[in-house]
């Protein structure tokens, strides 16, 4: 589903990215841990097509297509999703207005007529309430004066709502109680299926309580240094990240 | 060409002439009065504060010397597609700057409502007399003319203790009859003690090309414990030139919440003065204004608190584009007399080109030690992480750019509560056209 091979890439010419490989396959949920500035967010945006950064190497497919070509929010109509690690408040814009027209310029790339207003209603009430999302919010300007955790609730709503084929989870877990962790991690577990990829970056070990990932990646200093399943995700937990570095220093 | 003062005294005596003549010698005495001041105090320049930023060179080249003749018209053209689905107590429609009272529907009850050429028509002395009460001689040259000139206005007095339960509509439709003319309009809008109203103000050119000076000076006294809605909405021809003086004066517990939009003309500047004549009165402006190419929009305001416990809220918003250019000077002063006043004004700006220019002038002076101030200015541009953030919810980049610029004024376009008149301003600002690439210009990434 996401190949990503040797991808460099680099911003206002200072290296970030130095040859990353990873690949996703449908249905899997990978984890990505690492140092802060080791590039996680970096390579998130990357995927989601952000501006200011080059891409200096390498290469990205998905579903077969070179995702790099893509636009921004023709990525988004092939399935591809960022929840922000800081979700961008929109003064003005309404923030159901706001998903039910992306959700339509999601159905209309997928050639499916617009939602109608019933069920959408009847959808955004219920995904809002799994997800806790105070209904309130929904009426409210996107993310305006929304607190940390209730942005990232707001994250989580949009992403059950447009059901992605990819799912890039940049730190949603981070500055999170353990109730907020928690719904976080339920709107995860519930999007898992045979058809949908995961890739969870997460700073902390905690959030792999709950969600129990495939694989997991070390990312250190612009490159993959580690990779291995769920016991990976302890032993960084117990011994810290400074070993890894070490050894791949070394 | 420039025309000379005396170009503009000789127009302006024409139509006095044209006036019915029955209020007698007490009304054109006061007419040649302001005449004189006019001719006195000239039109305005940049050497005047007030005057600083905005030219008048383009407007006074067009030699709008002459009131409109009354209008030939045929009365029953078209008006119909000018109205909002909105329930109305009351209409005044003025078209080319004339009363129809044949268009005009009255409220039954506890509003009296003339138009001023009927006044001088009857010698109707008390309401006459008002006319002036707050705005006086003038205080520049273009407000001394229209007291002069002035060709027909409404008056519009609320009852005590009657409160509406519905907007009334002063609509103003201009059409191409008009071009190179001036419309001297004046109003009245006095709301007798606990009475309350809303009043929606339009304007309109049918011909998107027409070039006249609409002049309009409003005045407006709200007695102890009135509360008056005003909303305005000025979308003129592009070609149009349009000056609006609002004197709003407040009494013990009155409150005035006026919001503007200025969408329209070429040239356009809306100055509000605002007067606490008692104390615990409260005045809330909000507006908003849209500029492009070849266009300038003025905001001036003069909040005075010189009494105690008044509080006033500004805050005004506009988009530029192109080679657009917007003014913004707000003052508010507070007086030493005039401890716990509240006041707050701000002025936001989004710049959606390099060309486009603002001047933006929050004032504040105090005087007084209790109280509770602040002002503040913004000039800014269009946010990419919020641009990235929509596209990446699968947006275009054109609807993203639209969404926050709509974003951007919709704060201030709630403010105008009626969907009729919400659809309209977004229509009208076209917010999709708004981000499309301009051509001529090197438009912001
Ligand atoms: N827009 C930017 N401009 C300059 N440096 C940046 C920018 N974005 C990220 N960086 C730098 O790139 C490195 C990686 O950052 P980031 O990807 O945010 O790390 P992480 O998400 O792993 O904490 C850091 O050193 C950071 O300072
Ligand atoms: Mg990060």
């Amino acid at each position: 589903m996401l190949a990503i091979k040797n991808l460099t890439a680099s911003v206002d010419g200072k290296e970030i990215l130095k040859g990353v490989d990873l690949q996703v396959e449908a249905g899997e949920l990978h984890a990505i841990m690492g140092p802060n500035g080791s590039g996680k967010s970096t390579l998130a945006h990357i995927l989601a097509g952000r501006d200011g950064y080059s891409v200096t190497g390498g290469e990205v497919r998905y579903l077969g297509e070179d995702l790099l070509q893509l636009e921004v929010e023709e990525r988004a109509r092939q399935g591809l999703f960022l929840a922000m690690q800081y979700p961008v408040e929109l003064p003005g814009v309404n923030n159901m207005s706001f998903l039910r027209e992306s959700m339509n310029a999601l159905r209309r790339a997928r050639g499916e007529p617009e939602i109608d207003t019933l069920s959408f209603m009847k959808q955004v009430k219920e995904k809002a309430r799994q997800v806790k999302l105070d209904e309130k919010l929904l009426k409210r300007s996107v993310n305006a004066g929304f607190s940390g955790g209730e942005k990232k609730r707001n994250e989580i709503l949009q992403m059950a709502m447009l059901e992605p084929k990819l799912a890039i989870l940049d730190e949603t877990d981070s500055g999170l109680d353990i109730d907020a962790l928690r719904t976080v991690a339920d709107g995860v577990n519930r999007l898992r299926t045979a058809e949908r990829g995961m890739l969870v970056v997460t700073h902390y070990q905690r959030l792999l309580d709950y969600i129990q990932p495939d694989k997991v990646h070390v990312l250190a200093d612009g490159r993959i240094v580690r990779s291995g399943g769920k016991e990976l995700a302890l032993e960084l937990e117990a011994r810290g990240y400074g070993w890894l570095l070490e050894e791949a220093a070394a | 060409m420039i025309l000379s003062p005396s170009d503009y005294k000789r127009g302006t005596l024409q139509g006095i002439e044209s006036l019915p003549m029955s209020s007698g010698d007490w009304m054109i005495d006061r007419r040649l009065a302001a005449l004189e001041r006019f001719e006195t105090l000239g039109f305005p320049d940049r050497r005047s504060e007030a005057w600083r930023y905005t030219s008048v060179e383009g407007l006074l080249k067009q030699g709008f010397t002459a009131p409109a003749k009354s209008s030939q018209r045929d009365r029953d053209d078209g008006i119909q597609n000018h109205l909002l689905e909105i329930a109305t107590l009351g209409r005044l429609v003025f078209i080319d700057g004339q009363f129809i009272e044949e268009h005009s529907v009255y409220p039954s009850e506890g509003v009296r409502v003339t138009s001023l050429k009927t006044a001088m028509a009857t010698g109707d002395r008390q309401v006459l007399e008002a006319v002036g009460s707050l705005s006086g001689l003038g205080d520049d040259g273009f407000a001394a003319l229209n007291l002069a000139g002035f060709q027909d206005g409404a008056v519009i007095r609320i009852a005590p203790d009657v409160r509406l339960d519905g907007p009334m509509e002063l609509l103003h439709l201009s059409t191409d009859r008009v071009e190179g003319h001036k419309l001297p309009t004046r109003h009245l809008i006095l709301l007798e003690r606990g009475s309350q109203a809303e009043l929606i103000e339009r304007f309109i050119s049918e011909d998107q090309q027409s070039s006249y000076f609409n002049h309009q000076v409003v005045e407006i006294s709200l007695a102890e414990q009135a509360t008056l809605s005003h909303k305005r909405i000025q979308m003129e021809s592009r070609q149009a030139y349009h000056l609006s003086d609002l004197h709003i004066a407040l009494q013990s517990k009155a409150a005035y919440y006026g919001v503007m939009a200025a969408i329209g003309g070429c040239w356009s500047r809306t100055f509000i003065s605002n007067r606490f004549q008692q104390p615990d009165a409260h005045c809330e402006l909000d507006g908003l204004y849209l500029v492009d190419d070849g266009q300038l929009t003025d905001f001036h305001l003069d909040i005075d608190h010189q009494l105690a416990n008044c509080s006033s809220r500004e805050n005004f918003k506009g988009i530029l584009r192109g080679a657009g250019k917007a003014v913004f000077d707000g003052l508010i002063q507070v007086g030493k007399g005039a401890q716990k006043s509240e006041a707050h004004l701000h002025n936001a700006n989004l710049m959606l080109s390099r060309q486009a220019e603002v001047d933006t002038k929050p004032q504040l002076t105090i005087l007084a030690d209790d109280v509770i101030c602040s002002h503040g200015t913004s000039v800014g541009q269009l946010d990419d992480q919020a641009i990235f953030y929509l596209r990446s919810r699968g947006l275009d980049e054109q609807r993203a750019r639209a969404l926050l610029c709509q974003g951007f004024l919709a704060e201030i376009i709630e403010k105008f509560e009626h969907q009729a008149l919400i659809e309209l301003l977004n229509r009208r600002m076209n917010f999709v056209g708004l981000t499309e690439p301009e051509t001529n210009h090197e438009s912001l990434g």
